[in-house]
């Protein structure tokens, strides 16, 4: 006979099943995914063993192509390839035009907004393009994790240069929304590597991040004190990486080679492929021989290291200005980590350890670094691990402002603060009956409007009419620990809640968002009402489980018997509705739900951080 | 609002001015284990959103408890008196002091040792600033608001000059 199964109150009935979570590096030429398997985290790798997905997305009139069958068609069809479509995201056309690079693609004139580049396949904008980065690195996530029967992912952190503003990060996360991924959460690239690196369990101190990639750098400077990760500086090239290096290597055995400047593109691309090719040789070997046509030549470390060395100077002088900007001293730096593929580059590692006077990390594939750090915090998300002993803590890396008169800008949180974080600012009316205002916020560090980034523009109605100066609008803006921005407003002697309009000045609204879903549910043919009905399902199976569990810890002290009444038959409704088929349906009574259980959460955490202070007597605190 | 604890209630701390800078780095840190949204990851919508205004809540109370300003100013808003940040004192002889101070400041780049010259200065506004500090402390405990609201505005113009000192001392030597 099979025992009855009875859980300890309290206790979930499941006690150890182990959720499937990623992490994913989505970087300008190359992405990666990565996740935590039996212990330790490891880079996924598709059919053929590659672990770098090339970030390059390819266009057809009827078919979509991710990775490197897509890169190999950016010669031929530049207009239909999208590459390094990160340097896209969340900037408006007048931004890339700034940009002053060659970017083949069409774009399509759209006021201003997030521009959108026309394809054989329609127009598609950055966000989409992205999502389909994300949405091949997913499925090499499922598969590795379920097998070919594939299951559902239940998380991914996703990891995002740690300058990267608002509009940036939110479209990112609109990107992963898009590809159907639940974002556990954006984590700092640099603060990746370093927790790939364990070091967030070390000593408190100063971490420089020398992140080299193909065609970008980047220096990062980390204070991780009290279990703080505080991001103190960043500074780089977007227009340095080990591209440049291999041009550099070619035009020696040009000259070398005495084939003067004027070379057709086949032969660039030969010389380009035998200098990458020998500077990876130098990795190991002292000496390479290199050729070209009836030219036989050698290259060793020191003549690499002076062509190199002035490439590297760049770099160095950059990681100078950005310890400048920290306010300290280069002997402050404790330690230093090493992310990138060309910081495999023999010569790099010494001058770097010459800058910083100490031996940097480098044990951890610097290709795969940021991956995993993000595969292992996703780990600690999803719930496997206790993270008792991973806590990280970010600070906004720009201020957020709002317009004032005279297009000034009044910082209302300023850069480097902890989040998550609100505040909240009061506006009055200055005509009589007037019922709407708007609100501009931007981010930056200027003083005028017009040097800061925008952000968005909020536009509240339904204020009650009153004589000039009388309403008092209390608008609330929060960042959460993503660094995304959120604003609610209320009228404070009437306590009439304004509703908010978004317009993100170089982002999506909710409704584009739904519509492209809608699009690509169209084409996947997909039952886009079978999918919102499971979606409302498995939020009201969390409300209902997390308030169970509430209610058996504390809902006896903390509740009335009328109140506690009231709650069961919320409950049972929104149970009917689950079972029921209308995910409408089901998010109404959740709401209703969620309302009626307010005061017991608000009581609850009250209670939570009286039972956190036992074991403290008050005086201990009181010196 | 997810708690209508004060910032103090929330730290565990009786309302005082004086605190134990150690004490509440270590309860912070216990707070943000419990309440940092990163431990809400995979719970309910709802209970993510509670989390976010919970840890943003805790990092406005530590923002204000651990600067001795912002401190002050809230315990006078607790005791129901509003200090706005620009207010001005009637206490002519401290403005002149801080006239002087200030012209001080001025002339630091032409004297002929000005890094010693701003050292002098900045250690005579620091001590001005502990001396408003205990004013402060003394004045709250003994109940007397408007001495320790009197405190409070001398410690705004202190701490202003102080910065001003803080930006002339990069200005001259910051470079690495």
């Amino acid at each position: 006979m099979a025992l009855l199964q009875i859980s300890e109150p309290g206790q979930s009935p499941e006690p150890h099943q182990r959720k499937h979570a990623v992490g994913i590096d989505l970087g300008t030429t190359n992405s990666l995914v990565a996740t935590v398997r039996s212990g330790s985290a490891e880079a996924i790798a598709d059919e053929k063993g590659e672990v770098i997905l090339p970030s390059a997305v390819h266009y057809d009139s009827n078919a979509i192509t991710v990775g490197a069958d897509a890169r190999a068609r950016a010669a031929q069809d530049p207009y239909n390839t999208m590459i390094s479509i990160k340097r896209l995201m969340g900037r408006g056309i007048a931004d890339i035009k700034s940009f002053g690079e060659q970017l083949p693609y069409h774009f399509a004139d759209n006021d201003g907004g997030m521009p959108s580049i026309e394809t054989v396949a329609g127009p598609v904008n950055p966000v989409q393009v992205s999502a389909e980065i994300l949405k091949k690195l997913a499925q090499r996530g499922r598969e590795a994790l379920y097998g070919r029967d594939g299951g559902e992912l239940d998380g991914a952190v996703i990891t995002v240069p740690a300058y990267f503003d608002d509009a940036q990060r939110q479209a990112t996360k609109d990107a992963a929304k898009l590809a159907g991924l639940k974002v556990l959460r954006l984590l700092n690239e640099p603060t990746a590597a370093a927790v790939a690196y364990g070091l967030d369990k070390g000593e408190e101190g100063v971490i420089a991040v020398y992140d080299l990639g193909g065609g970008t750098f980047d220096i990062s400077l980390l204070r991780l004190s009290r279990g703080v990760f505080e991001v103190m500086s960043t500074g780089g090239d977007t227009a340095l990486g080990g591209d440049d290096f291999d041009r550099t290597i070619a035009a020696w055995i040009a000259e070398q080679a005495g084939l003067g400047t004027d070379l057709d593109a086949g032969t660039q691309r030969q010389l380009l492929d035998s200098a990458c090719a020998a500077k990876e040789s130098l990795a190991s070997a002292e000496r390479v021989e290199v050729g070209y046509a009836d030219w036989l030549g050698v290259l060793d470390r020191k003549i690499m290291a002076s062509l190199l060395d002035p490439l590297i100077d760049k770099t160095l002088r950059a990681c100078k200005r950005a310890l400048r900007d920290a306010a300290i001293g280069v002997e402050e730096v404790q330690e230093v980590v090493l992310v990138g593929g060309s910081t495999r580059t023999l010569r790099v590692r010494e001058r770097v350890e010459t800058y910083f006077g100490r031996a940097p990390h480098a044990d951890i594939d610097p290709d795969q670094v940021v991956a995993i750090g993000a595969a292992l915090q996703a780990d600690v998300l999803v719930g496997n691990k206790s993270g008792d002993d991973l806590l990280l803590l970010d600070v906004i890396p720009l201020s957020l402002g709002i317009e004032t008169m005279g297009g000034l800008t009044e910082k209302l949180i300023a850069r480097n603060t902890t989040i998550p974080v609100s505040k909240a600012q009061e506006f009055t009316t200055f005509k009589d009956g007037q019922t709407a205002m708007a609100i501009h916020v931007v981010q930056g560090e200027r003083e005028l409007v017009s040097d800061c980034r925008s952000l968005a523009r909020f536009e509240l109605r339904g204020i009650p009419p009153m004589v000039a100066g009388a309403a008092h609008i209390r608008v609330t803006f929060q960042v959460d620990a993503d660094g995304l921005l959120a604003v609610s407003a209320m009228e404070k002697s009437s306590g009439v809640s304004a509703d908010i309009t978004v317009k993100p000045s170089y982002g999506l609204e909710d409704r584009d968002i739904a519509q492209m879903l809608q699009d690509s549910y169209a084409h996947a043919a997909e039952d886009i009402a079978l999918r919102a009905l499971r979606e409302a399902q498995v939020e009201a199976e969390r409300t209902l489980e997390s308030l169970l569990v509430a209610l058996r810890e504390n809902g006896a002290q903390l509740l009335e018997e009328g109140e506690l009444n009231e709650l069961e038959h919320a409950m049972e409704a929104l149970r009917l509705a689950h079972n029921g088929g209308d995910a409408e349906e089901i998010r109404r009574r959740m709401e209703a739900l969620n309302k009626l259980s307010e005061p017991f959460a608000a009581r609850r955490m009250d209670a939570s951080i009286k039972r956190a202070m036992q074991g403290h007597s008050l005086d201990e605190f009181d010196k | 609002m997810a708690t209508n604890l004060t910032h103090f209630e929330i730290f565990g701390l009786a309302p005082a001015y004086e605190l134990d800078r150690g004490a509440l780095a270590a309860r912070y840190r216990e707070l943000q284990r419990e309440f940092h949204p990163d431990k809400y990851a995979s719970k309910s919508e709802r209970e993510q959103l509670l989390a976010i205004q919970m840890a943003a809540q805790i990092n406005e109370a530590h923002t204000v408890l651990r600067d001795p300003v912002q401190r002050a100013a809230y315990l006078l808003k607790l005791a129901g008196v509003e200090v706005p940040p620009e207010q001005t004192t009637a206490d002519t002889e401290f403005l002149m002091q801080q006239m002087l101070l200030r012209e001080r400041l001025e002339e630091v780049r032409e004297q002929p040792d000005p890094a010693t010259a701003l050292e002098e200065l900045a250690a005579e506004v620091q001590s001005l600033f502990r001396g408003e500090q205990k004013q402060f402390a003394e004045a709250y405990s003994a109940g007397k608001l408007v001495e320790a609201e009197e405190s409070l505005r001398k410690q705004q113009f202190l701490i202003k000059l102080q910065r001003q000192v803080e930006e002339l001392e990069a200005d001259l030597f910051g470079d690495y």
